[in-house]
C-alpha cells in the first residue's frame, strides 16, 4: 500500500518524520471534523455513536455532487447538510422514551453505510472535482517535500474552527444553555429548557461537522469513491474527543496524533520498512485502546466529563 | 400467553411490517417494482428447499454471533466485538486444525471448536475484563477490537500462514476435506446449524433459568444492587463477555472448517454485524434468537436473486437491514404505550402516576 | 432560537440589589383560589385556596401525598391546574411556565439543588435569567455579581465551582439565585433537609427577616414542627389533597397541627426501646478509609462498633461520608484503608460472607441502590435467598413458583401495597419499595442490621412501621446501625449516638446524655 503522497523515499531517513507530520495534517483533518462535531453533541449529554454512517454517506454525496456539479465547496456543503439530516434523526429518535441512544448510534451506522454503498453503486468509477491544497512548500526544490508539505483548504478551516467553538461554548449564551443540559438535565429543565431539543439541535451541528469531515475524505484524501473508504474514523472520535477531555481545542492536537499514528505505517513502508505492514493499519487503534485504557477508571469520572453523559463511565 | 409476551410479540411485528413497507418504498424510489422485489425476497429465502438450506446456512453463524451480544446484554454490557471475535476464532481454529491434521477428524473438529471457543472467548473477554477493572466502556473497546482482528487477520493470512500456492487470493494453508465440518446427514447444511441451536438453548437455561442467570439479571439491572448481594460483579461481567465472544469464535470455525477450508478474507463475513441486529431484534432473548436468526438468514440469502432479477446492487440487503435496525430500536418506545396490554389494576395507577411524576416537563 | 427560549412575556428588568431594610415596595400578594388537580380517576387536589399577604411567612404541612408538591407545581407553572385560579395583587393571572412564574416574581427553591455542580457560581446565576446576553463577558458578570450580593446577608465567590461548595453552602446560593433573579414570592420546598440545626436556624432566620421586612414572601413546604412553631407566621395542613385545617401559628399547638395532617391519631412506633445490656460486638469498623468517585479522600479514619441489641445512630449533615460509609459497609465501594469485622472475622461483603454472617443492609433511595426497578416484586424479595433452596431446583434452576409464594407473604406480613407480586419493583410507590426491601432485609433473623434514612419520604403511618420493625430487631438482639439526617429519628431510636463529620467520627454519647445542641455543633464541625 505506498502512497504517493506520503512517498519520501527521495530524501532519506528525514522523510519519515516529514511523511508523518504531513500524514498528521492529512489523515488528521476528518478525525479533526468528526471529533469537534462529537464534541458538540457529547456537551449536550448525548453520544452518538452512528457517525460512522453519517461519515460514509457524507463522503458519498459530497463526490456524488462534486461530480455533477463540478465544484467541490458545493460537495462539501451538501455532505454537511446530509449528515445534519442523519444528525438530526439520530437525535429525534434518541428523544423518544424508552430508546437506548447507544443501540440507535449502532443502528445509523448500519442504515447510513448501507445507503451510501446503495447510491453510490454509480460514482466508484467516475472522476469527480477534488478539493484545492494550499501548496506550502513551494520554496523546495525537492517534488517529495513539496507534496508532503501541501496543506489542505478544510484543515484550515478547522484550525479555526476548533477555537471558535471553544469561545461559543464558554462565552455565548447557546454554549451556555448546551453545557447546562449536559451536566444536569434537571436544572436545565427547572430553567424551562427543552432538553431534547437542545441535545438534538447539539446533535444536528454535530453530524454537519461529520458529513463536512466525509467529503474530506472522499474529495481529498483518499480522494475518490469506494466502499472501503472509511476505516473507522467516526467511532474514533468518541475516544478522540474522550482523549481530549471534552475541549475543542484540545480535539485538535488529538486529531494530529491519531492522523499521525495512522500515517506512520505507509511512511515506513515507503522507507523500506516492508515487513508486517498490516499490523501498521493496527496502530490507531492499539492507541485508541491505549487512551482509553489508560484515562479510564472503574469509579471514577473522567476530567471534563459532561455530568450527563453516560459512554465514559 | 400472557399480556407482556403478547406486547413484545405484535410489537415486534408492527416494525417488521413497517420496515417492509419502508423499505418496499426505497426499492420503489430505486426503480424496482416493489411486490417482485418480496416476491424474490421470499422465492430466495423459503421458497425452494434450496432456498432453505441457503437460510439455514446463513442462519447458523447468525445464531452465534448474537450470542456475543445477547449474553453480555443481560449484565448491562454493551458488546459489539462479534465481528472480531468470530474472526479471532476461526484463525485459532485454523491454526489448530492445521497443527493437528495427523489426528482424526473427530479430535480435530473438537480440537478446532475448542480453539475457535477459546480464543473468541478471550477476545472478547478482555473487553469485559476492561470494562469490569477499569471502566473502559465495552461498547467502543469492543469495536476497536474488531479492526484490530481484522488487521492481525490480514497479517497472519498474507504473511506467516500465508499458502505458497494462494497467489490471487491470499490465504493460509487448507486442512483435508476430512477433516471438514461435514453435513447433517439429510441436509446439505452443516454442523454448524446445530452448534447454533445448542448453543441457543444452553444460553437459554444459563440466562433466563439458572441462578447464574439471576444473579446477571441483578447485576444488569442494577449494578449497586448487585453488589449490595454481595454478587461477584466483575467476574460476572467478564464471565459473560467469555461466553458471548467464545460463540462467536464458535461462528468463526465453522466458517473455517466448513464453508472454506482454510481461513483468509472471506472470514471478514459481516456476520458479526448483522448478529448484533438479531440480538435487539430478539431482545437478547436466546431463545427468540433462533427464528430472527431464520429471518435474517433469509433476508441474506434472498441476495442473489434480488440482483439477478430486480437489477439491485448488492448493497439492498445492507440498505434493509439498516431500516430494520432503526425501526426495530425505535419501536422500544411503544412499549407502555397502549393501555390494552397493561394488567387492568395498573391502569388507574399509572395515569395518575404518569401525570404527577416528572418534576417538570 | 425560539425553542430554546420559553418565554413570550418580556423579561423582567435587570434585578437591583434588593435591601435588607425594605426601602422598595413590598412583594405583591398571592393568592390561590379553589385549586383543583386530578391525573385520570385519582383526584390530588380539591379546592384548596390559601392566601400570602405581603411579607409573611407560610409554611406548607402535609404528609407525603397529600398534595403540597402538587399545589406547588401548579402555582409555579409546571402544570395546570385542572380548576381555580391564581391572583397576584388580587388579578386573576395566568401562569403556564416557570418562566411566565418568574415573570410574576415567583421562584422556587427545590428540595435537590438545580444547581450545576460543573459549572462556576456566576455561570449557574446567569444562566438562570431571562435575559441571558448572546455574547457573555464574564468579567463584567462577576464584578455585577459581587456588587448583588454585597447588599446581601450572605456572600459566594462568583468563580468558586458549585461542586466545591458545602451543602449548606448550596442551599444558600440557591436563595440567592431567586433573590438575584429579582423574585420577591419564594416556595421553598423542604430548605433545611441537608443543613445542620444551626445552619437551619440561620437561613431561616434570614429569611424570617427578610419576609417581616416586606422585602419578600415566603411559602415553605416542611415537615418540621420545630420550624413551623420558630419561623412562620401562618400554616396551611393538607390532607389528601383537601385543606385540613388553616390559622395563625401562634394559634396552633404541635399536637393540633399533627392530627390535622393525619385526620386523627398521629400512628405511632408501637414497640420501644426494651431496657437491656449490649451484648458481644457485632460490627466492628477500625480505621476505615475510602476514596469518592472523584478519587478525593471521604472516609478518614472512621473506627466504630455495634453490639447486638442496640441501636447506634450516626448523625451528620449529608455529604459528611454518611453515604459512602454506607456502600463500604454493603460492600459497593472498596476500602483503601482499615478493616471490617463482623463477629469477629474479617468481612469483605462477599454474598457468602453476608450469608454466614447474617448481615443485612438497607439503604437509603432503595429503588436505586437495593432494587432493580425493572424486576418483579417477587424477584426482588428473592435477592438475598435466589440461589438456595427452596428457591432451587437441583442446585442450580431458579424456582420461580417458590419465589412468588415467598413474596406473597411478604406482601401480607409487611403490608405491602401491590397489585400483585409480578408487579415491576419501579410502579410502587416509595413506601412500598421501602416495605419490601425491609420485608427481604430482614427474613432469616439478621444479627446485624445497617440502615441509611429509612424513613425519609414517607408518610406517617409507615414511618411508625418501619420504626417498629427495627426496635423489635434490636428488641430481640440484633445490632443496628442506623445513619441518619434527621435528628428527630435519632433521637426517636438510638441507644448511642455518634457524629460524623468531614469523614471521621468525632463525637460519641449514650443517649441519655444527648443533646441537641452539642450534637448539631458537631455536625457542623465545631466541637
Amino acid at each position: 500500500m505506498t502512497d504517493p503522497a506520503l512517498d519520501v523515499t527521495g530524501i532519506g531517513v528525514w522523510g519519515v518524520p516529514l511523511a508523518v507530520a504531513s500524514g498528521a495534517v492529512r489523515i488528521g483533518t476528518p478525525f479533526l471534523f468528526v471529533s469537534l462535531g462529537e464534541c458538540l453533541t457529547e456537551k449536550s449529554g448525548r453520544v452518538n455513536l452512528g457517525l460512522e454512517g453519517t461519515l460514509v454517506m457524507g463522503a458519498m454525496s459530497a463526490y456524488a455532487v462534486s461530480y455533477y456539479s463540478g465544484s467541490a465547496w458545493l460537495g462539501v456543503l451538501v455532505a454537511g447538510l446530509v449528515g445534519a439530516v442523519l444528525g438530526s434523526l439520530h437525535g429525534w429518535l434518541c428523544s423518544l422514551p424508552r430508546v437506548n441512544d447507544v443501540a440507535i448510534g449502532i443502528a445509523l451506522i448500519s442504515f447510513g453505510t448501507g445507503l451510501a454503498f446503495f447510491l453510490g453503486k454509480p460514482f466508484i468509477q467516475p472522476s469527480a472535482q477534488k478539493l484545492p491544497a494550499i501548496d506550502l512548500g513551494f520554496w523546495s526544490s525537492s517534488p517529495e517535500v513539496r507534496s508532503a508539505l501541501q496543506i489542505n483548504a478544510l484543515f484550515v478551516v478547522g484550525l479555526i474552527l476548533a477555537p471558535a467553538i471553544a469561545f461559543l461554548l464558554a462565552r455565548t449564551r447557546w454554549g451556555l444553555v448546551l453545557r447546562t443540559v449536559g451536566e444536569s438535565s434537571d436544572a436545565a429543565r427547572s430553567m424551562g429548557y427543552r432538553v431534547n431539543t437542545v441535545r438534538a439541535i447539539a446533535t444536528t451541528c454535530g453530524g454537519f461537522l461529520a458529513g463536512v469531515a466525509g467529503s474530506f475524505l472522499s474529495l481529498f484524501y483518499p480522494g475518490s469513491w469506494n466502499e472501503r473508504l472509511s476505516s473507522g474514523q467516526g467511532l474514533m472520535a468518541v475516544a478522540l474527543v474522550i482523549f481530549a477531555q471534552w475541549n475543542p481545542v484540545r480535539c485538535l492536537w488529538a486529531a494530529l496524533l491519531f492522523g499521525a499514528s495512522s500515517a506512520l505505517g505507509p511512511a515506513l513502508q515507503s522507507v523500506g520498512v516492508s515487513s508486517g505492514y498490516q499490523l501498521f493499519n493496527a496502530v490507531p487503534y492499539v492507541l485508541t485502546l491505549g487512551i482509553m485504557v489508560a484515562t479510564s477508571s472503574a469509579s471514577r469520572r473522567l476530567p471534563g466529563q459532561p455530568a450527563e453523559l453516560t459512554v465514559a463511565r | 400467553m400472557n399480556r407482556a409476551a403478547a406486547e413484545a410479540v405484535i410489537i415486534r411485528v408492527v416494525a417488521l411490517i413497517a420496515s417492509m413497507a419502508l423499505f418496499g418504498a426505497f426499492v420503489a424510489l430505486a426503480g424496482a417494482d416493489p411486490l417482485d422485489v418480496f416476491y424474490q425476497m421470499y422465492r430466495g429465502s423459503f421458497g425452494t428447499s434450496f432456498s432453505v438450506q441457503n437460510t439455514l446456512l446463513r442462519a447458523a453463524p447468525l445464531m452465534l454471533t448474537a450470542l456475543c451480544t445477547a449474553i453480555p446484554a443481560r449484565l448491562g454490557l454493551m458488546v459489539i466485538g462479534g465481528e472480531g471475535a468470530m474472526v479471532m476464532g476461526g484463525l485459532a481454529a485454523i491454526t489448530c486444525g492445521l497443527a493437528c491434521s495427523a489426528m482424526s477428524p473427530w479430535i480435530v473438529t473438537v480440537a478446532m471448536a475448542l480453539a475457535g471457543f477459546a480464543v473468541g472467548g478471550c477476545w472478547i473477554g478482555l473487553s469485559g475484563a476492561l470494562r469490569a477493572y477499569r471502566g473502559v466502556n465495552e461498547t467502543i473497546s469492543s469495536l476497536l477490537f474488531n479492526y484490530i482482528a481484522i488487521a492481525l487477520l490480514s497479517y497472519f493470512v498474507e504473511g506467516p500462514m500465508r499458502d505458497p500456492t494462494s497467489l490471487n487470493k491470499p490465504s493460509t494453508r487448507a486442512i483435508p476435506a476430512a477433516d471438514m465440518l461435514q453435513s447433517i446427514p439429510g441436509l446439505e447444511v452443516h454442523w454448524g446449524l446445530v452448534f447454533g441451536l445448542v448453543a441457543c438453548v444452553v444460553a437459554h437455561v444459563l440466562m433466563m433459568r439458572s441462578v447464574f442467570g439471576f444473579g446477571a439479571a441483578i447485576a444488569g439491572g442494577n449494578l449497586r444492587a448487585g453488589m449490595l448481594c454481595g454478587l461477584p460483579v466483575r467476574r460476572m461481567m467478564i464471565i459473560a463477555a467469555v461466553l458471548g465472544g467464545g460463540a462467536a469464535g464458535l461462528a468463526g470455525m465453522a466458517e473455517v472448517a466448513a464453508v472454506h477450508g482454510r481461513a483468509n478474507g472471506s472470514l471478514v463475513t459481516g456476520y458479526g454485524y448483522t448478529g448484533i441486529l438479531v440480538a435487539f431484534m430478539a431482545q437478547h432473548e436466546p431463545l427468540a434468537i433462533i427464528p430472527v436468526a431464520l429471518l435474517f438468514g433469509g433476508i441474506g440469502a434472498s441476495n442473489g436473486l434480488l440482483q439477478r432479477v430486480d437489477h439491485l446492487p448488492d448493497a439492498t440487503v445492507a440498505v434493509l437491514q439498516g431500516i430494520l435496525f432503526v425501526v426495530i430500536l425505535a419501536s422500544e418506545t411503544l412499549y407502555g404505550r397502549f393501555a390494552i396490554f397493561r394488567p387492568r389494576e395498573e391502569r388507574a395507577v399509572r395515569s395518575a402516576v404518569a401525570g404527577a411524576a416528572p418534576e417538570a416537563t | 432560537m425560539s425553542a430554546v427560549a420559553v418565554s413570550s412575556q418580556a423579561p423582567p428588568a435587570r434585578p437591583a440589589v434588593i435591601p435588607v431594610n425594605g426601602a422598595r415596595k413590598a412583594p405583591p400578594q398571592l393568592a390561590a383560589e379553589g385549586i383543583a388537580k386530578s391525573f385520570g380517576s385519582l383526584v390530588v387536589l380539591e379546592d384548596v385556596s390559601l392566601t400570602l399577604p405581603p411579607g409573611s411567612f407560610h409554611a406548607l404541612l402535609g404528609e407525603n401525598g397529600a398534595g403540597k408538591s402538587t399545589l406547588v407545581k401548579c402555582i409555579m407553572g409546571y402544570q395546570p391546574a385542572d380548576a381555580g385560579r391564581i391572583l397576584i395583587d388580587g388579578a386573576p393571572v395566568k401562569i403556564e411556565s416557570t418562566r411566565a412564574a418568574q415573570a410574576h416574581g415567583i421562584g422556587m427553591v427545590y428540595q435537590h439543588f438545580t444547581l450545576v455542580p460543573n459549572m462556576t457560581v456566576a455561570e449557574n446565576l446567569v444562566m438562570a435569567r431571562a435575559d441571558v446576553p448572546l455574547v457573555i463577558d464574564w468579567n463584567k458578570e462577576r464584578e455585577s455579581l459581587r456588587a448583588f450580593m454585597a447588599g446581601m446577608p450572605f456572600q459566594i465567590d462568583p468563580s468558586r465551582v458549585v461542586r466545591s461548595l458545602a451543602a449548606g453552602e448550596r442551599q444558600k446560593l440557591e436563595i440567592l439565585k431567586q433573590l438575584y433573579l429579582g423574585n420577591r414570592i419564594l416556595i421553598l420546598d423542604e430548605p433545611t433537609s441537608v443543613l445542620t440545626p444551626s445552619e437551619a436556624d440561620e437561613v431561616l432566620g434570614m429569611l424570617r427577616g427578610m419576609a417581616h421586612a416586606r422585602a419578600i414572601s415566603i411559602l415553605m413546604i416542611t415537615h418540621k414542627f420545630r420550624e413551623v412553631t420558630s419561623f412562620a407566621d401562618e400554616v396551611t395542613v393538607l390532607r389528601r389533597g383537601r385543606v385540613a385545617g388553616q390559622g395563625l401559628v401562634k394559634d396552633l399547638t404541635t399536637a393540633e397541627m399533627a392530627s390535622m395532617m393525619v385526620g386523627g391519631e398521629v400512628p405511632r412506633a408501637s414497640a420501644s426501646r426494651a431496657d437491656r445490656d449490649a451484648g458481644e460486638v457485632r460490627l466492628s469498623l477500625e480505621g476505615v478509609r475510602a476514596v469518592d468517585d472523584r478519587g478525593i479522600g471521604v472516609l478518614d479514619g472512621i473506627s466504630l462498633e455495634v453490639r447486638a441489641g442496640e441501636i447506634v445512630g450516626i448523625a451528620g449533615v449529608s455529604g459528611n461520608g454518611q453515604d459512602e460509609l454506607l456502600e463500604v459497609i454493603a460492600g459497593q465501594r472498596e476500602l483503601t484503608g482499615g478493616e471490617m469485622r463482623v463477629n469477629g472475622a474479617r468481612y469483605l461483603a462477599t454474598r457468602e460472607e453476608t450469608r454466614a454472617a447474617r448481615m443485612r443492609c438497607l439503604p437509603e433511595e432503595p429503588l436505586r441502590n437495593a432494587c432493580v426497578p425493572t424486576m418483579s416484586v417477587s424477584e426482588n424479595i428473592g435477592f438475598r435467598g435466589y440461589d438456595r433452596p427452596p428457591f432451587t431446583l437441583w442446585g442450580w434452576l431458579v424456582r420461580r413458583d417458590a419465589l412468588r409464594r415467598h413474596a406473597a407473604e411478604c406482601v401480607s406480613a409487611f403490608k405491602i401495597k401491590t397489585p400483585s407480586v409480578d408487579t415491576a419493583m419501579a410502579r410502587l410507590s416509595g413506601g412500598n419499595v421501602q416495605r419490601s426491601v425491609l420485608a427481604r432485609e430482614l427474613q432469616g433473623e439478621p444479627r446485624v442490621l445497617v440502615v441509611a434514612n429509612p424513613c425519609f419520604g414517607l408518610d406517617f403511618a409507615a414511618v411508625a412501621f418501619i420504626r417498629t420493625r427495627l426496635l423489635e430487631a434490636r428488641n430481640s438482639g440484633v445490632a443496628v446501625l442506623l445513619i441518619s439526617a434527621d435528628l428527630d429519628e435519632i433521637f426517636a431510636l438510638a441507644d448511642r449516638i455518634l457524629v460524623i463529620s468531614g469523614g471521621r467520627m468525632v463525637y460519641e454519647t449514650p443517649i441519655a446524655s444527648a443533646e441537641v445542641a452539642t450534637i448539631g455543633k458537631h455536625m457542623a464541625g465545631h466541637g
